[in-house]
């Protein structure tokens, strides 16, 4: 053990000022199958790559763009498991908010709410942090559509496109290119797909990768085999 | 979690809190001249003071459908506090509630209900969920707090699984399931029109006819029920709902003064006179 | 009977209208126990921001503290969300701050007036870019102690003389009144009623909001 400090729980500092399960749990989410967002002039979308643990896997049963309300859908990069949770906490935190407010979660309050679970776990006892990032998207209190990321640390950002997991260096890369500030939903769309298609192990179709987009009618839907299949004809 | 700031405990969880219940009970007390606190009255003063829903609801079953019917009288004691208050409660998109009782009850338990029934649709990925869950954790809410949360609903919807269905939920969380119903005040006025007019194998036309009269024999015999007849008719599979808010005006108010008073200004003495104007702040985008 | 309810014990009454783009709050000033006169200077109207007032009537303990929670309430909303709350959200906190104490609750009946942006509140009314010329909906409500929640385009009132004032606004409201014939039907109606109650009365004050201003008046009103 070179590290005593850290040896006594997972979350305490290192020598050298780091946490260094936060350093493991972002190797986690880089590990995972890209996930990449856009902002686009009226609305968001998110989109991901469906990696399957074989191919006897039934690939309809496996669901990784989820919405949390009616307006605010999530995506992620790196384990699954510990997704799932995060997606339960994010659709309790939306209707608590619901209940009083009687208005829908904005979606800053959402990331927000979201990332102080996730700092939670880098800092109390007998825990270990989050082995995932997530991508958020939805419209804000102001009524724009806003794309988040919020990250195993509790950090959290809000950018104009992003990507996380495995391919995320030369999906930014990609999306720093090809990003117009004014780039309408359906080329958002677009450019979602081919940037995925970026470095894509094997052949896009429909079944090994998920969309969800949110438009100027503030629902946010996760598009089925069909409309993705359009889509994947369209930059053909 | 005690980091969610936004989430105060406000009344979601069904967690109530009684903080104030030995201060309450010494209060009443005093009030009433009773030092002792434990022979005060069980059911306090206040309670006349919250306010009710008298109430007719009623549903009835059609071969395609439910339709449910409401009053939209709410009463303080003896005074009608509100002449169209909203009886019919939203539970999910498939299914509505008419609550009866306290009308802080009926509202947030069909809130409540209503937000842990999103969130069991969300989490078995389903567009509808089934009306008996509603039906379940409607009468484990109400059974849970053994009557005192006071709450009597005609739930009604339309599911995959069952098609329409219609079910009454008492206070104390008993449940009846039944092709036509009615639970309020007036429901023994909506039962009576029921039992005259009921038969199987209702139209639509036919239903929404039925629990309109159903409704009308509420409000033109019974003194909780009053006002205005809402209509709710869910159909389709439960994906199309009609909800006819005012479906039928009973009680108008017969005679107003043509031109209302009108004081001229000046009217009323003013012993000071104070304006605040608003400053008027506008975003600037800075050139830096 | 009165001298019983923890919501008469103190006194004093609540009554809010709506009016075309503005809307009133109005309250009396007495404080007193049972039917001994304490003060004359109470204030039971608490303004939140520029288009949001709540007022409150009851047990006045209760009602000072449920100001200080609501103030409390909606200063974290505005820190944490950069923006004032609309008048709906506030009466859903409003509510279920009451209905939280269900089985215990506070002897504080709720009234709430606001003016709300027109287009269903889609934009948020953040108090930096909320423009004067906009059109604003009034907003009010009434809740009784449980929490329920009674939103009317007419009038809303609570506190020991709402039989009375159930009467006189019920005859003296209709719908379309400007910020001056709002002020005088406030006040004829408030003061036709105190003059029917001894609980309440010792002045009274009438609060109009507009887009552009909140105009405060005291009324001259019986004192006895």
């Amino acid at each position: 053990m070179a590290d005593t400090a850290s040896s006594f729980s997972l979350t305490v500092f290192s020598s050298s000022g780091k946490l260094n399960q936060l350093e493991y749990a972002l190797k986690a989410v880089n590990a995972g199958a890209t996930s990449l967002g856009i902002r686009a002039k009226n609305g968001c979308v998110i989109a991901t790559e469906k990696r399957l643990p074989s191919a006897l896997a039934d690939d309809a049963t496996i669901r990784k763009v989820e919405s949390v309300t009616e307006g605010i859908g999530m995506v992620y990069a790196g384990m699954g498991p510990d997704y799932r949770l995060l997606v339960q906490k994010a659709r309790k935190v939306a209707q608590t908010y619901y209940q009083t407010f009687r208005e829908p979660m904005p979606l800053a309050q959402l990331v927000r709410e979201l990332a102080t679970v996730m700092q939670e776990f880098t800092q109390s006892g007998g825990v270990r942090p989050f082995g995932c990032s997530l991508l958020l998207v939805g419209y804000d209190a102001e009524e724009e559509p806003q794309l988040a990321q919020v990250d195993p640390s509790g950090s959290f950002f809000f950018w104009k496109a992003s990507a996380i997991g495995k391919n995320m260096v030369n999906a930014k890369t990609f999306l720093e290119k090809r990003y117009q500030d004014d780039v309408e939903l359906e080329d958002a769309v677009h450019m979602a797909v081919l940037t995925l298609k970026e470095g894509f192990e094997g052949k896009i179709t429909e079944r090994n990768i998920e969309i969800g987009i949110v438009g100027p009618d503030r629902r946010f839907v996760a598009l089925r085999p069909a409309a993705i299949r359009d889509y994947l004809g369209e930059v053909e | 979690m005690s980091s969610s700031s936004s989430s105060s405990k406000g009344g979601n969880g069904g967690g109530f809190n009684f903080d104030h219940h030995l201060r309450n009970q010494w209060i009443t007390a005093c009030l009433q001249g009773n030092a002792d606190a434990s022979t005060t009255d069980p059911v306090p003063n206040y309670a006349r003071h919250a306010r009710k829903t008298g109430t007719t609801i009623a549903g009835v079953q059609y071969v395609g459908g439910v339709v449910l019917g409401a009053d939209t009288r709410a009463t303080e004691d003896t005074v009608v506090a509100d002449k169209n208050c909203e009886k019919i409660h939203y539970l999910a998109s498939n299914m509505y509630c008419c609550g009866a009782g306290t009308a802080a009850d009926t509202e947030a338990t069909t809130r409540l209900i209503a937000s842990q029934l999103e969130l069991h649709r969300q989490a078995v990925g389903r567009a509808r969920v089934p009306v008996v869950a509603a039906v379940n954790m409607l009468k484990r809410h109400l059974f849970r707090y053994q009557g005192y949360v006071s709450a009597a609903l005609v739930l009604g919807g339309v599911d995959e699984w069952h098609g329409p269905s219609l079910y009454t939920i008492y206070p104390h969380g008993s449940v009846d399931q039944l092709p036509y119903v009615s639970m309020g005040s007036g429901s023994l006025a909506a039962m009576a029109v029921f039992e005259a007019g009921w038969r199987e194998q209702l139209s639509e036309a036919d239903a929404r006819q039925l629990v309109y009269e159903a409704i009308t024999a509420g409000i033109e015999n019974d003194l909780g029920s009053g006002s205005n007849v809402d209509l709710c008719v869910i159909k389709d599979g439960g994906r199309t709902v009609e909800y006819l808010r005012g479906y039928a005006q009973e009680q108008v108010r017969t005679y107003r003064k043509p031109d209302g008073y009108a004081f001229p200004k000046g009217t009323t003495a003013v012993l000071a006179e104070d304006f605040r104007k608003y400053v008027q702040v506008r975003k600037v985008v800075s050139d830096l | 009977m009165s001298g019983s309810n923890p919501l008469h014990y103190n006194g004093g009454v609540v009554l809010s209208m709506a009016g075309d783009n503005c809307v009133s709050i109005a309250s009396d000033h007495r404080f007193g126990m049972s039917q001994l006169t304490l003060a004359c200077d109470a204030q039971r109207i608490e303004p939140l921001h520029d288009r949001l007032c709540v007022g409150l009537a009851g047990l006045a303990t209760d009602c000072t503290t449920l100001a200080e929670r609501f103030r409390y309430k909606h200063n974290m909303y505005r820190l944490r969300e950069k923006r004032v709350m609309r008048p709906r959200t506030f009466a859903a906190v409003a509510s279920s701050t009451l209905y939280e104490k269900r089985f215990a609750p506070y002897f504080t009946e709720v009234v709430i007036a606001g003016l709300e942006l027109e287009e269903d509140g889609k934009r948020g009314t953040s108090g930096a870019d909320a423009m004067t010329d906009a059109v604003y909906r009034p907003y009010v409500c009434s809740m009784d102690l449980l929490g329920a929640l009674m939103v009317t385009d007419n009038f809303a009132l609570a506190g020991t003389c709402a039989e009375s004032l159930y009467g006189t606004c019920e005859t003296f409201w209709q719908p379309g009144l400007d910020p001056d014939a709002l002020f005088e039907v406030t006040a004829q109606s408030l003061l036709a009623a105190l003059d029917r109650d001894c609980m309440s009365g010792w002045g009274a004050v009438v609060h109009v909001l507009t887009p552009e201003g909140i105009t405060t008046r005291e009324l001259e009103a019986r004192m006895d």
